[in-house]
């Protein structure tokens, strides 16, 4: 399997260069409650999601990217 | 002449000859018996594709023969057979079909169950194909990656038109399964790729020849084998240009000896000049027939030309007469060779491997038996994006309701028929019943067979696609698929030349190489509670956080009040995950100028890095993150001399109000210029020395120098874990679990629940609230204990060791583990097997910390 993921510094690279950081979530909660569905309660989308690559053998840089889960297919 | 040995018989090789057409030549004409039936196997495709030659050459199975070049002093086994190839006992079995129906070994032997371990042995040495050796030399193949814009796969006329035309503003890389123009036998097609060879090179494109392509990948990325290298490649686009075969024909008698594809008797004939027999029987329905009947006469063999549908092939060794259908009726031949140009079967296999839009065909494989214009035109067309859509081959009408279908696992008309009744009705149940398509040609011949068969049996258009092409699509052997493995990632810190020097056992502990002991265990411990020691820990993470929002950032982060650590303390503290779990415990250092020095774990470093970058991204922060990992080296020192010891190294004060517990101070030892951290994991007075890398080991050595005085030992990793264990102090990851949050580890007291907001800090409100119902303890034991060992409760299991030594300082064995509540209540005394466990508040040693203030 490979893919490739778009890095704002270094172009497109290998996704092994990357360490996955999971779907594009909030960053805080307004209350207890909404905060359990932020933290456990994962869309695990099959299509497209927005989620979170670092680039760790690289510029150790974060990047939000647009993947197809069926396809593996990435999207800046 | 050059020679080879077909099973310890001298064979005579000709210039360009592969193995087959040196053995054809020299008479042989069984190459293999069949997996099931044992029949006779001679050359087919004469392409490459099946896997009726498939030898053992060099003591390495699996080789075709039909490609392979022969080499002088070649040593070649055939595979199959006993005793031989050629007298084969259990051919017996071909007569014996109706005890080995499809699908015989889910049934036959399942009952009685003790039946089939012994059947399954019988079985397997009466089939399958060559032998792996026990003992072959390692082979390590070179792993090479390139990236390129086009990668086009098959060096024929559309491969190179292809390449050509990409290479004018494009990298390109045309990987090819053999010399280029080697294998073909038209001179008009060999031209042509000569000019588009020159084309191509001109232009610049990479000609990989005898490179293999054997999977197509995500990405897309492909896979190629070379003759002494693995490339990886990543492209912006792959063209599949493999072309085509005829294909197989399905009717009595077509897997006898004799019987050929067209373009594998062509080569035989045209390119090594080898009669494929004295009579021959083209039947073509595609334009080649012409072409076929020339390349063979050119040998000498005497060629008809018919057009129709075999019927029969008949023959005992090798196939001796046929029956066709043609357009004026039933015709009989007595031929000794039959030469099949039925229809057109893509070569598609790599082109099914994956769905992504990228990867487009060019030529026959998408335009079977194109002309060399149409294929030159497909070939530029896919290299600038107008790639033709893949055609499906003219359906060939199974008609014929008996032949072999999948050859390389004995599978017939009879057999497909049968499993279709049995309720098998899809092609990938088929396929999966059968084990059509299952064999080393990987459906090359059949896959489209079987998709045929379920589709004229009316079964619904998703039961009866094209079965799922997987890699790799040609054998390559267990070295190639290591190549780059064996490179193990190993770190090194600055003083690994003295722990060698010094005797050390070198332990892996995660990527870095670490001294487990000196060689005395016992004295290094001694050496630490009781003199002073020292230890390599350049291998903790190691971070500056500088900028206007370092605080708010490490508020935000991490459950310790940042802001009340005065400049020159420092603080232990735990990093979180949302969830409220344990990642990582570290240590902070505010400095005076308003930044931080921040530790983590050995193997937590990365970790820590991505998780505090990902909330300065997120949180739109202004903060200078520098990893020093990799910069800085430590040294620990520690017991109740360390204060003497760098006293004598040092001319700064190191009294205690100066460099307090917790604190911090930037001092210089013995002329290097330290960040000193008066931490506390070991549970005696010790300072963590940060120091350049480049000036470890002159600071090594001065301290083992000056330390002499107090009889200083170095101690290890085994030392260590014996040294926290006594402290109570836990290693994340082998105490505790993922989802592990403080109170269970009894660490509440590093988080400050006044806090208003830090991440987890909902999650943990929230567990609070729950009853606790596993906690780490503190164990002591009456006897020796084991790691790992579970405790139980009246024989029920509800915890386990995770950590356990047999302590000086806390007067015997000690412990921590995992236990579990029962009825609400934690158990105080358990079995370990033979030996008592007792629950201890920790630290065993010191619990007030009297020692780390010294």
């Amino acid at each position: 399997m490979s893919m490739l993921v778009p890095c704002p510094t270094c172009g497109r690279r290998p996704f092994t260069e990357f360490t996955f950081g999971g779907e594009l979530r909030d960053v805080a909660s307004a209350d207890a409650a909404s905060d359990f569905a932020r933290v456990y309660l994962h869309d695990n989308a099959a299509g497209p999601q927005q989620e979170r690559w670092f680039h760790l053998l690289g510029c150790r840089r974060w990047v939000t990217v647009t993947r197809d889960t069926g396809t593996n297919r990435v999207e800046a | 002449m050059p020679s080879l040995r077909l099973d310890g018989r001298r064979l005579d090789c000709h210039d360009g000859d592969t193995i087959a057409s040196a053995a054809f030549r020299a008479g042989v004409r069984t190459f293999s018996r069949s997996i099931k039936a044992h029949r006779r196997r001679g050359l087919y495709c004469g392409t490459g594709d099946c896997a009726n030659c498939l030898v053992t050459v060099d003591g390495l199975p699996g080789e075709r023969a039909c490609v392979m070049p022969a080499r002088d002093g070649m040593r070649v086994e055939r595979e199959t057979g006993w005793p031989s190839v050629d007298r084969d006992a259990l051919a017996i079995n071909d007569r014996l079909h109706r005890f080995m129906p499809v699908g015989f070994y889910y049934k036959v032997f399942a009952r009685p169950r003790w039946l089939w371990p012994i059947a399954e042995r019988v079985i397997r040495r009466a089939t399958g194909t060559g032998t792996l050796p026990a003992v072959v030399a390692a082979r390590h193949t070179r792993t090479r990656f390139v990236r390129v814009h086009t990668l086009v796969i098959g060096g024929g006329v559309a491969g190179l038109a292809a390449a050509a035309t990409a290479a004018h503003d494009r990298s390109v890389v045309l990987a090819t399964e053999a010399a280029l123009g080697a294998e073909v036998t038209d001179p008009a097609a060999r031209d042509t790729i000569a000019r588009l060879a020159a084309e191509a090179r001109a232009a610049g494109a990479e000609l990989l020849e005898g490179h293999t392509a054997i999977g197509i990948y995500e990405g897309p990325s492909a896979a190629l084998l070379g003759p002494d290298e693995l490339v990886e490649v990543e492209a912006e686009r792959v063209i599949v240009a493999t072309g085509a075969i005829e294909a197989h024909g399905v009717f009595p008698g077509n897997d006898l000896p004799g019987v050929w594809l067209g373009r594998g008797a062509a080569r035989m004939a045209a390119i090594h000049n080898v009669p494929i027999g004295t009579r021959a029987v083209v039947v073509a329905n595609t334009g080649d027939g012409a072409e076929l009947a020339d390349a063979l006469r050119t040998a000498g063999t005497d060629v008809t030309l018919v057009a129709g549908r075999v019927l029969e092939a008949r023959g005992g060794r090798q196939v001796d007469s046929i029956t066709v259908l043609t357009p004026e009726g039933r015709r009989a031949f007595a031929c000794d060779a039959l030469v099949l140009s039925l229809g057109w079967a893509p070569r598609d296999t790599l082109l099914r491997m994956t769905a992504e839009p990228e990867v487009v065909g060019a030529g026959d494989v998408v335009r079977p038996g194109c002309t060399l214009a149409e294929a030159e035109a497909s070939g530029r067309a896919a290299a600038t994006g107008t790639a033709d859509e893949p055609r499906e081959a003219d359906p060939w009408p199974i008609t014929e309701h008996d032949g072999y279908v999948c050859v390389c696992e004995d599978v017939s008309m009879h057999d497909l028929e049968r499993a279709w009744d049995e309720g098998w009705t899809s092609s990938e149940i088929l396929k999966r019943y059968t084990t059509a398509t299952m064999g080393p040609c990987q459906g090359a011949l059949c896959s489209r067979h079987l998709a045929e068969h379920a589709r004229a049996k009316g079964a619904a258009p998703a039961a009866r696609g094209r079965t799922t092409a997987r890699p790799p699509v040609r054998g390559p052997r267990l070295g190639d698929l290591i190549g780059g493995v064996h490179e193990q990632v190993e770190r090194r810190t600055a003083l690994h030349e003295r722990h060698v020097a010094a005797g050390a056992r070198m332990d892996h502990s995660g990527v870095w190489l670490r001294p487990g002991t000196y060689g005395d265990v016992a004295d290094e411990i001694r050496a630490a509670r009781q003199r002073v020691s020292v230890m390599d820990v350049s291998t903790l993470g190691t971070f500056l956080v500088a900028g206007r929002d370092a605080r708010t950032l490490l508020d935000h982060v991490f459950p310790i009040d940042v802001g009340a650590i005065a400049a020159g303390r420092a603080r232990y503290l735990l990093a979180l995950d949302e969830a409220g779990y344990v990642m990582d415990d570290g240590l902070l250092a505010a400095l005076a100028d308003g930044s931080y020095f921040l530790t983590s774990t050995s193997g937590g470093a990365d970790r820590m890095e991505a998780w505090l970058r990902n909330w300065i991204d997120r949180l739109d922060l202004h903060v200078h993150l520098v990893n020093q990992t990799a910069q800085l080296g430590a040294i620990n020192v520690a017991g109740p001399h360390a204060r003497d010891l760098l006293a004598t190294l040092s001319d700064d004060d190191l009294s205690r109000e100066a460099l307090p517990y917790p604190g911090h101070a930037d001092i210089t030892v013995a002329g290097v210029p330290c960040r000193a951290i008066a931490a506390g994991f070991v549970g005696e007075l010790s300072f963590e020395l940060h120091h350049p890398r480049g000036r470890s080991v002159e600071l090594w050595d001065a301290l083992l120098a000056a330390g002499a005085a107090w009889d200083i030992r170095p101690h290890g990793l085994d030392a260590l874990d014996v040294l926290r264990l006594e402290k109570g102090h836990v290693y994340l990851a082998q105490d505790t679990m993922p989802d592990d949050h403080p109170a269970k580890l009894g660490l509440g007291w590093a988080v400050a629940s006044t806090k208003k907001e830090f991440i987890g800090k909902r999650a943990l409100e929230r567990m609070d609230a729950l009853p606790l119902e596993r906690r780490l303890v503190g164990l002591r034991f009456d006897g020796p204990p084991q790691r790992g060992h579970p405790l139980a409760l009246d024989g029920a299991i509800v915890g386990r060791i995770t950590s356990c030594a047999v302590s000086e300082a806390a007067n015997g064995p000690v412990g921590l583990g995992w236990l579990r509540a029962v009825g609400g209540e934690f158990p105080s005394v358990l079995r370990a097997g033979e030996v008592t466990a007792t629950v201890s508040p920790t630290p065993f040693y010191d619990p007030d910390g009297e020692r780390l203030r010294g």
